[in-house]
């Protein structure tokens, strides 16, 4: 079975990059069809690579630099941003839900047994409003922190 | 020497940067990088202004990355994935070949040459394109290019061959001996 191409191929690549020929190799560029053609091949192309690169004017490395430094900042924004819309998203949810919950209370009883009543199961209620309110902030801080915490 | 130690202590995760020292590392590794990635980015795109913001973006997406510590070795060949990701980016969201232009940038002499591969570069397609670079410019070996190009390590050595063949039949004529 013939092989797709000659295994001394990219010892030839390395050495026309290097510079470093051994007399065998340069020999077997010479006589494999499959090396001396990719050797051609080669040097077209690195002809035109390094006439490219005369006319390449990449920017300045600091504004590279400082354009990364833009976008990670963005990046962290939008991140927060993401979690913050949730926070306000379910912060709608919960004070719909409290509302209606007060309006169901107060149209059922008077304001005096709402006040009293609040000393019993509603004050189960009460505590899980507050928790729920504690793991909202303590999400919504959590992702600065931790930004925080890596830049330092 | 100096250079890939100060290249290695940039892009180390526990580096204590200062800003000069961020500043410089970079720099040296930009000097080293940056010629050779927009080369192949004209060249794989067929557009210098694509290779411009390619460019650009392939060394921000590698400032933004959270890997472990490479030497500058890896970080060439991590580069140039980069810069493979975005030019199929690129070309999944546009149609950039109906667009391609031949390459001028103010070269002169060895006219031929430089027009028959163009001429050459416009009749691949993309993948032999950037497969015939990797190899035959940057001198990648075939476990460097799958790793730049997402393909199997076996398959480049058959893809190579074809492009390399299609590539040659299409120089024979003018310049490639056979």
């Amino acid at each position: 079975m013939k092989p797709v191409s000659c295994e001394h191929e990219s010892s030839i690549i390395r050495a026309l990059h290097s510079g470093e020929w051994s007399s065998e190799l340069r020999r077997h560029a010479s006589e494999c069809p499959d090396c001396s053609q990719a050797l051609d091949l080669a040097e077209a192309l690195g002809t035109v690579a390094r006439r490219a690169e005369i006319g390449c004017n990449p920017p300045d490395p600091l504004w590279i630099l400082q354009r990364s430094h833009r976008m990670a900042r963005e990046i962290a924004m939008r991140r927060v941003t993401r979690l913050l819309a949730a926070m306000r998203v379910l912060a709608v949810v919960y004070i719909v839900a409290a509302a209606l919950w007060l309006l169901r209370g107060y149209a059922a009883t008077q304001y005096r047994e709402v006040v009293s009543s609040m000393h019993g199961s509603s004050a189960g209620f009460a505590l899980m409003g507050a928790m729920a309110a504690v793991v909202c902030v303590a999400a919504g801080l959590w992702p600065i922190l931790r930004d925080r915490s890596e830049a330092s | 020497m100096e250079d890939a130690s100060m290249i290695a202590a940039w892009i180390a995760p526990e580096r204590e940067q200062t800003a000069a020292g961020e500043e410089e590392g970079f720099r040296r590794l930009y000097e080293a990088t940056s010629r050779p990635l927009w080369g192949y980015l004209q060249h794989a795109s067929g557009r210098p202004d694509v290779a411009d913001d390619l460019l650009q973006e392939t060394f921000c997406k590698f400032l933004l990355r959270k890997t472990p510590p490479m030497d500058e070795a890896e970080s060439r060949s991590y580069l140039f994935r980069i810069a493979t990701n975005l030019l199929h980016n690129r070309k999944r969201s546009r149609d950039d070949a109906a667009r391609e232009e031949p390459a001028e940038r103010g070269v002169q002499s060895d006219q031929d040459n430089r027009l028959d591969v163009q001429a050459l570069m416009r009749h691949l397609k993309p993948r032999e394109r950037e497969l015939l670079w990797l190899a035959y410019v940057e001198g990648m070996s075939h476990a460097e290019i799958a790793a730049a190009t997402g393909l199997g390590a076996m398959s480049i050595r058959i893809l190579l061959y074809r492009a390399r063949q299609k590539a040659c039949e299409f120089l024979r004529p003018q310049r490639i001996k056979s």
